[in-house]
């Protein structure tokens, strides 16, 4: 399975996950426990028809309602003061649009307010109403934003490089010194013995001559530094690539909006959404682009999710606003659009046909399959394969086609079952007990280049 | 040369010694000092030292050269950086677009000459490729679910992303033509059409939209009110003009049954069709239906249709006919007179004669008439109201009316009113005319009488053009208010009675255009859009249709399926009315005052009436007959070039030599071309040509520039030579004269073979008697090879053991047989009428380039698929040893075609051999062979070696001599600038210089139709998947499929009995195979045993 080296590598970090989120999620627990009695103090009542409430109001409110903020209604912390002595806000919540019928003034009045939606008729009781609403009044936000959950910490930077530095630049004070040192012993010693002394010669000069003094040992060094600088330019080559190869850092471009794959797709257990690749990325299924999202897209959740876990997050939620156009004070949408302009992350070489629903309906591949653990440690997308011709190829070498309860593939294995010919080549095909793609012509040059 | 003297002297030779001059030879000091420099003369190198500026600069030689060689590398290693793409996604996706997934949208093409309901493809919102519409539309063949078109249609896709459109409306003041905006447009025009007191004339092509005749109703309204103090109103003309008029045939409708109509033909019930010189395949009539109606009855078999031609030239329909029967230009309206003699005769009438000759030219086929009475048609392309009366009394004795032709369910087609447009003109010049509004015609350029046209424009206070383009007409006028691009147009049609057809948009609007009639209803104080407009229309006509079931669901079936139907047809009884005595009388009238020479005029299957000349697909698509590129010439039979002691033989060697024809005070200049079958004393020349002749931008594709920048028109136009007698406008010149001009011109031609040498594994025909005979080896006898086997069982091994070269490999066969798919084409050769619609739709779909004129004379033309046209000799090697003649002189007396020789046309692709030559001597495997049978190019690894080319038999592999869609080729190449490449399938390579390309069977269609049936979890339908070439073949000549599939139809037809394969003998074994052409003629089948 190909998916085993990805887990391996995960191993470890999901262990590090777990130690942090643990941590993590007692320190919020003990808030939320200190809030929670601070209420229970001030209000006298019950944690218990505070979590009934919130179970209320997420079930069947929250999709219009937040408890502090407006949304496509009003924030609905205060909505019972604000009904005092005006109308009967049960009759209101069970029933709006009759409601709306008796002419209750302030019904109408909010009816209007709120751009004369009709508030869905809500089948609940009294109690729960009342529930809902002592939630709402004393809701208590989630106790602060969530660190980041960095899931690829960067070891940190190793501290022992300025000393390395200090004690090379000592040695090599040392090593001027004790060869300054050296040549006046020398000289001192030829004038003992009565010869000329050495002439004086420039750093450069001693080099050659010591070069030309052990010519063996000159010739290895030169060797080394030539393959070193050979090796180190046949690197840096790869890296100026337009495409790349294997070695290639995985290309990684900043983002106009730096949006976290590993949020929005990663686990649940990870503390992230698990929404799905093709939620987003709904084209996979259907064309050749798995296409980046429209901003609409993104709308679809971020008209009541505005705000992020982190500051961080909360500015760049802002940019999606931006770009659709959206009033996030007045939740209404001013139709000025900017579209967010990405940046392309896979480039498929020139004169390639990659078709996404090919691979992902047909072949039914994962897209972590190609695009790596892209919903577990990639927070802005990088590429993960190097989309080389070899990779693609490799690939249609072993993969074996998903013909089970394809009636299009039935009807090949039937002709192929029919004619001796067929016969043949199913055998040939056979061979490993499985019909690779490769095997039924997914090598040759005219399914890609055309 | 010093420097080279001194060589000389050392080394020339051991024996000899060179010197140079008598001082080297003696040895002189000076001389040999001097030879120490390589220059005798002082270099100029201390004045340009001694210069004192040049002291101060800082910048060494070397340090030059240090920057220089930094630069270039810093310069290329910065080029290698990783290039940064942005991908911009929709902020809100249109609910219907996923990118990377085409949409069709059903439309309607009408330009005034052709009509046809059309498919539109769009990728990304942009219009890429158009092919009939295969579910609805009276272009649609019912039994193959294809929808016919022609190359004009499915090339005018191009034209939307031609950049020399007008991009805001224009105003003519004192300084030519200036851009203006809509609001000075419409305020300007507002004012001078109410304040003119003179009559405002709107001159438009033929319009058969209900919504466009409302709009002009709502000018007519606004202005032809008397105003409130009583003054008289200003009144307000619609006038209708056809380039190719049918004016004769309209008013002969008039005068024999009481209806200015052009009637509805339908082929599909004739048995017997005679022409008398109209081209109804290619240019007269509605040929868009025409076609799959005459080719769903030349099917080989007991309901083949027969058909008969009379005509001068040589047209796309006499190539198809079974027999033709060359005529002089004059003796054609005699033809009529004598069909209707004979006709009149069979049916009881009283005959009036004609010359004895041609009553017996014309005896065959009025027997054959007579015969099929109810069941024939009988047209004329003449546009002589005589003629056309006779030719309606025949069909009226045949009782054709309510079979193959219907005048109640007319079209409402070429409505135009020549006598009109000449009293319009003539009003011009008087000064009576206080605007001329003109839409869709341009009648600068296509009137016989342009220059009085012109000079009545001047005539004229206000004159507003349409025109896309600053054309002919429009650069003349005050205003020139652009309308849309036809894909950018809401239209509705009412092409026939009861049939109704709307025209979509499939873009938004590229420039700052807007539609000619939302222009008139901004002028008529109406502020509604041309779709609200055409809705309401629509809405409020219907009810009177008897349409019950709610508007909106009538409207969007008719968005849906670009046509509705509605309205039945009437029963009522017609009766003849026509004045034969003098019908007959102006039919003969029509035939005297014959020269030396009698011109006929006519329209191309490319050009047409030149609409599209700016069309660079159409220009280089080659003639069905001459196979000539971007250029007409004068048609001559080879009897008068040979006469004239013109050029026979053109190539890229061999240009043509320039005639001069003279009609009247008229002449044009054109080369002359041999056109085997052109009656000898005739002369043709086609209309449509010499566009922008006076440096009018009406589109780059339509005229070049010269080496001085001058702009040349390709081709000239004829239109000058058309006549006006009588009211109506004649495309027949009876009195020319054709003089040697002198000097040669080059001419672009793509096949020059003049005959068939008896070579029958290239084309295979037959007379349908033979084939009904039923024996297959008569017609289509298996190409043979003697073995060294006792084959036929007679105990010895001789040269009768044969076998049929199907049996021999040379090589191991692929496995394609019954493994997956194997895709291939069958191509009927009697459904193939050579028009060409499948070459066109072939560079739309595979972006082929546009290479031009020049390189198109060097045999450097880039289509995948050409349609090859064979001429039959009348020799034969059966003939030839009758008459006794030598080998030698039989090939020479081959090489003359017939006085009508018979025409094949032959479309021919990479034929994707299963053991395919090409692909053994690739020295890079660059082109392969896949188990779908399909012989693969892979351009990236192309290094052109052309060695693929070389042994290709069917030579259909093109070189990329240059890169074509690089500026060098945008003269004529329009196509490839930014505008241009919109125009490109995003699924297909645009292939660079130096590779070789070739038909790919649109792969990308075949990948795209697995995919589908893949996901769909559907084995694949047969006819699920097309080629652009079959898509586009409404006749059905050229089918596709999977030869592995049982149940299909190319399976079916590549197992008949007509089946064939092109160059047999050689093995190669290709995928695509023809079927035998079967003509339905009496003669007996003259084939090699």
């Amino acid at each position: 399975m190909d998916a085993v080296p990805i887990k391996m590598l995960g191993m470890p970090l999901v262990v590090r996950i777990s130690e942090r989120f643990t941590l993590l999620r007692n320190a919020s627990l003990t808030l939320l426990f200190f809030a929670f009695s601070l209420g229970a103090l001030a209000q006298g009542t019950d944690a218990a028809q505070y979590a009934a409430g919130e179970k209320l109001f997420k079930g069947n409110c929250a999709s219009c309602h937040k408890p502090d903020k407006d949304l496509t209604g009003p924030a609905m912390a205060g909505a019972r003061a604000r009904w005092e002595g005006k109308g009967d806000i049960y009759a209101w919540v069970k029933n709006s649009s009759a409601y709306l019928k008796t002419g209750n003034p302030y019904a109408n009045e909010l009816f209007a307010k709120w751009n004369k939606s009709v508030m869905t008729a809500q089948a609940l009781n009294n109690e729960e109403i009342d529930a809902v609403l002592y939630y709402a009044d004393n809701y208590v936000p989630p106790a602060g934003p969530k660190p980041p959950i960095d899931p690829n910490p960067k070891p940190e930077a190793s501290s022992n490089w300025p000393w390395l530095v200090v004690i090379g630049l000592l040695l090599a004070v040392v090593a001027v010194s004790l060869s300054g040192v050296k040549s006046s012993l020398t000289n001192a010693v030829r004038e003992a013995e009565g010869q000329e002394p050495l002439p004086d010669m420039t750093t450069g000069q001693k080099l050659r001559q010591w070069a030309w003094n052990n010519k063996g040992f000159a010739t290895i060094i030169a060797l080394f530094v030539v393959v070193f600088i050979t090796l180190k330019l046949w690197d840096a080559a790869w890296v100026i690539g337009v495409y790349g190869g294997d070695e290639v850092e995985h290309y990684k471009p900043e983002q106009p909006i730096n949006f976290p794959h590993s949020l929005h797709a990663g686990k649940v257990e990870a503390g992230n959404l698990a929404i799905d690749c093709q939620y987003c990325h709904s084209s996979a299924a259907k064309s050749k682009h798995a296409g980046i999202p429209t901003t609409n897209v993104c709308m679809n959740c971020h008209t009541a999710v505005s705000e992020g876990r982190s500051p961080e997050g909360t500015a760049e939620i802002q940019k999606i606003y931006a770009a659709a156009g959206w009033d996030p004070a007045a939740l209404k949408y001013t139709g000025k659009i900017e579209p967010v302009k990405w940046v392309k992350v896979h480039n498929l070489p020139d004169h390639a046909y990659f078709n996404h629903s090919q691979h992902v309906n047909v072949g039914q591949l994962e897209c972590q399959e190609c695009h790596g653990p892209i919903d577990e440690k990639m927070d802005v997308a990088e590429q993960w394969a190097p989309l080389t011709m070899g990779w693609c190829i490799d690939c249609h070498n072993t993969k074996d086609v998903k013909m089970a309860g394809n009636g299009y593939y039935d009807e090949i294995m039937a002709r192929l079952e029919e004619t001796d010919m067929g016969h043949s080549e199913l055998k040939k095909y056979l061979e490993d007990d499985k019909i690779s793609v490769r095997e039924l012509g997914g090598w040759e040059c005219a399914k890609c280049h055309y | 040369m010093p420097l080279l003297g001194q060589n000389i002297t050392r080394r020339m030779s051991d024996n000899k010694r060179y010197w140079m001059d008598l001082g080297e030879l003696h040895q002189q000091p000076e001389a040999i000092k001097g030879r120490e420099n390589e220059f005798p003369q002082e270099l100029a190198i201390d004045q340009v030292l001694g210069d004192p500026s040049f002291g101060k600069a800082s910048t060494g030689r070397r340090d030059f050269l240090k920057f220089l060689g930094f630069g270039i590398g810093a310069a290329t290693l910065a080029a290698c950086e990783t290039p940064v793409i942005k991908s911009i996604p929709y902020v809100n996706k249109p609910e219907d677009i996923t990118p990377g997934v085409a949409n069709w949208y059903a439309s309607t093409f009408y330009d005034g000459e052709d009509f046809a309901s059309i498919l539109v493809k769009t990728r990304e919102g942009r219009p890429i490729h158009i092919k009939g519409n295969p579910r609805f539309g009276i272009n649609r063949n019912p039994a193959l679910t294809k929808g016919s078109i022609n190359a004009r249609i499915n090339s005018s896709v191009l034209s939307l992303y031609d950049n020399e459109r007008l991009t805001s409306p224009m105003s003519k003041g004192a300084e030519g033509m200036t851009a203006s905006s809509w609001s000075d447009a419409d305020k300007a025009i507002g004012t001078a059409l109410a304040g003119t007191g003179k009559r405002i004339v709107i001159l438009t092509g033929t319009v058969i939209s209900p919504s466009t005749t409302a709009a002009i109703n709502a000018l007519k309204a606004k202005y032809s009110a008397p105003d409130a103090a009583g003054v008289p109103a200003t009144k307000v003309d619609h006038i209708q003009y056809d380039p190719i008029s049918y004016s004769g045939v309209t008013s002969a409708n008039q005068k024999s049954f009481g209806k200015r109509v052009f009637p509805s033909y339908d082929l599909t019930k004739a048995d017997v069709i005679v022409s008398v010189d109209a081209d109804f395949l290619s240019s007269w009539g509605s040929t868009t239906e025409n076609t799959w109606q005459y080719a769903s009855r030349r099917q080989p078999g007991k309901g083949m249709n027969r058909h008969f031609q009379f005509e001068a030239r040589m047209s796309l329909s006499g190539a198809n006919a079974d027999v033709r029967v060359p005529l002089k230009v004059s003796e054609l309206p005699q033809a009529i007179v004598a069909l209707h003699a004979h006709i009149a005769k069979g049916t009881g009438s009283s005959a009036s004669g004609a010359s004895a000759e041609v009553m017996a030219a014309t005896e065959t086929a009025a027997k054959a008439l007579l015969a099929a009475r109810g069941r024939s048609v009988v047209m004329s392309g003449s546009n002589n109201e005589g003629v056309q009366v006779l030719v309606n009394s025949i069909n009226n004795m045949l009782g054709n009316y309510g079979t193959t032709i219907d005048l109640f369910g007319h079209t409402n087609f070429h409505q135009g009113n020549d006598a009109e447009v000449a009293r319009l003109v003539e009003n011009m010049n008087s000064g009576a005319i206080g605007a001329l509004l003109i839409a869709g015609v341009n009648p600068a350029y296509t009137l016989p009488n342009a220059d009085q046209f012109k000079a009545g424009l001047t005539q004229v206070p206000l004159s507003v053009s349409f025109s896309g383009y600053a054309d002919e007409t429009a650069s003349l006028c005050t205003w020139v208010c652009p309308d849309h691009h036809a894909l950018e147009s809401w239209n509705d049609f009412n092409p026939k009675v009861g049939h109704y057809a709307l025209a979509q948009p499939t873009i938004r609007p590229l420039f700052s255009t807007r539609q000619w009639q939302e222009s008139l209803l901004a002028w008529s104080g109406s502020s509604s859009n041309y779709h609200d407009f055409i809705r309401s229309t629509w809405e409020a006509n219907m009810a009177g249709l008897g349409y019950t079931t709610p508007f909106v669901d009538n409207w969007n079936t008719a968005l849906h399926d670009g046509v509705i139907t509605m309205g039945g047809a009437s029963t009522e009884v017609i009766t003849f009315a026509g004045d034969i005595p003098s019908a007959t009388s102006v039919a003969q009238k029509s035939g005297e005052g014959a020269g030396e020479f009698e011109l006929s005029l006519y329209t191309k299957e490319s050009i047409g009436s030149g609409a599209h000349a700016n069309n660079p697909w159409l220009q280089e698509m080659p003639d069905p007959l001459t196979k000539i590129t971007w250029d007409n010439y004068v048609c001559m039979s080879p009897v008068d070039i040979e006469r004239m002691g013109l050029n026979m033989y053109l190539g890229e060697q061999a240009p043509a030599s320039l005639v001069t024809v003279k009609a009247g005070d008229r002449e044009i200049t054109l080369p002359a071309v041999v056109t085997p079958g052109q009656r000898t004393g005739t002369v043709s020349i086609a209309l449509g040509y010499g566009r922008g002749a006076n440096g009018e931008r009406v589109g780059r594709a339509a005229c070049t520039t010269d080496h001085e920048g001058n702009f040349v028109p390709v081709g000239k136009n004829a239109y000058p030579l058309t006549t006006f007698l009588n009211g109506v406008v004649g495309y027949d010149v009876l009195n020319v004269s054709v003089e040697k001009a002198g000097g040669t011109y080059p001419i672009a031609i793509t096949q020059t073979h003049l005959t068939d040498m008896d070579r029958v594994s290239i084309v295979k025909e037959t007379n349908l008697a033979t084939f009904l005979g039923g024996e297959k080896r008569a017609y289509n006898h298996p190409h043979e090879l003697a073995v060294h086997e006792d084959v036929n069982g007679d105990g010895v091994i001789n040269a009768l053991d044969k076998k049929p070269v199907a049996e021999f490999d040379l090589w191991e066969e692929h496995p394609v047989e019954g493994v997956g798919h194997r895709w291939g084409l069958s191509i009927d050769l009697n459904g193939c009428i050579g028009c060409g619609a499948c070459i066109t739709a072939c560079n739309s779909e595979n972006n082929i380039s546009v290479v031009g004129k020049d390189e198109v004379r060097r045999s450097r033309e880039m289509h995948w698929l050409r349609v090859d046209r064979y001429y039959s000799s009348a020799t034969t090697k059966e003939s030839a040893k009758q008459d006794g003649l030598g080998k030698i002189d039989m090939y020479l007396k081959m090489e003359v075609p017939e006085e009508s020789p018979k025409v094949v046309f032959m479309p021919v692709m990479c034929q994707h051999c299963n053991h395919a030559p090409c692909e053994t001597v690739c020295p890079v495997a660059a082109t392969t062979h896949s188990n779908e049978g399909l012989n693969m190019m892979a351009y990236n690894r192309c290094i052109g070696t052309r060695y693929c080319a070389n042994n290709c038999p069917y030579k259909v592999r093109r070189f990329n001599w240059f890169n074509y869609v690089s500026e060098k080729f945008g003269e004529v190449n329009p196509a490839w600038d930014d505008l241009g490449r919109m125009v490109l399938n995003p699924d297909v390579t645009v292939r660079a210089r130096g590779v070789i390309e070739k038909c790919s069977m649109c792969v990308q269609q075949i990948q795209e139709g697995k995919l589908a049936a893949k996901k769909a979890g559907t084995p694949i339908k047969d006819g699920a998947i097309e080629t652009a070439c079959s898509a586009a073949c409404g006749s059905g000549a050229i089918v596709f499929g999977d030869l592995n599939d049982k149940k299909s139809k190319v399976l079916e037809m590549a197992t008949g009995d007509r089946s064939y394969h092109m160059l047999e003998e050689i093995g190669v074994k290709p995928s695509v195979n023809y079927l035998v052409k079967v003509r339905n003629t009496e003669e007996a089948a003259a084939h090699h045993a």
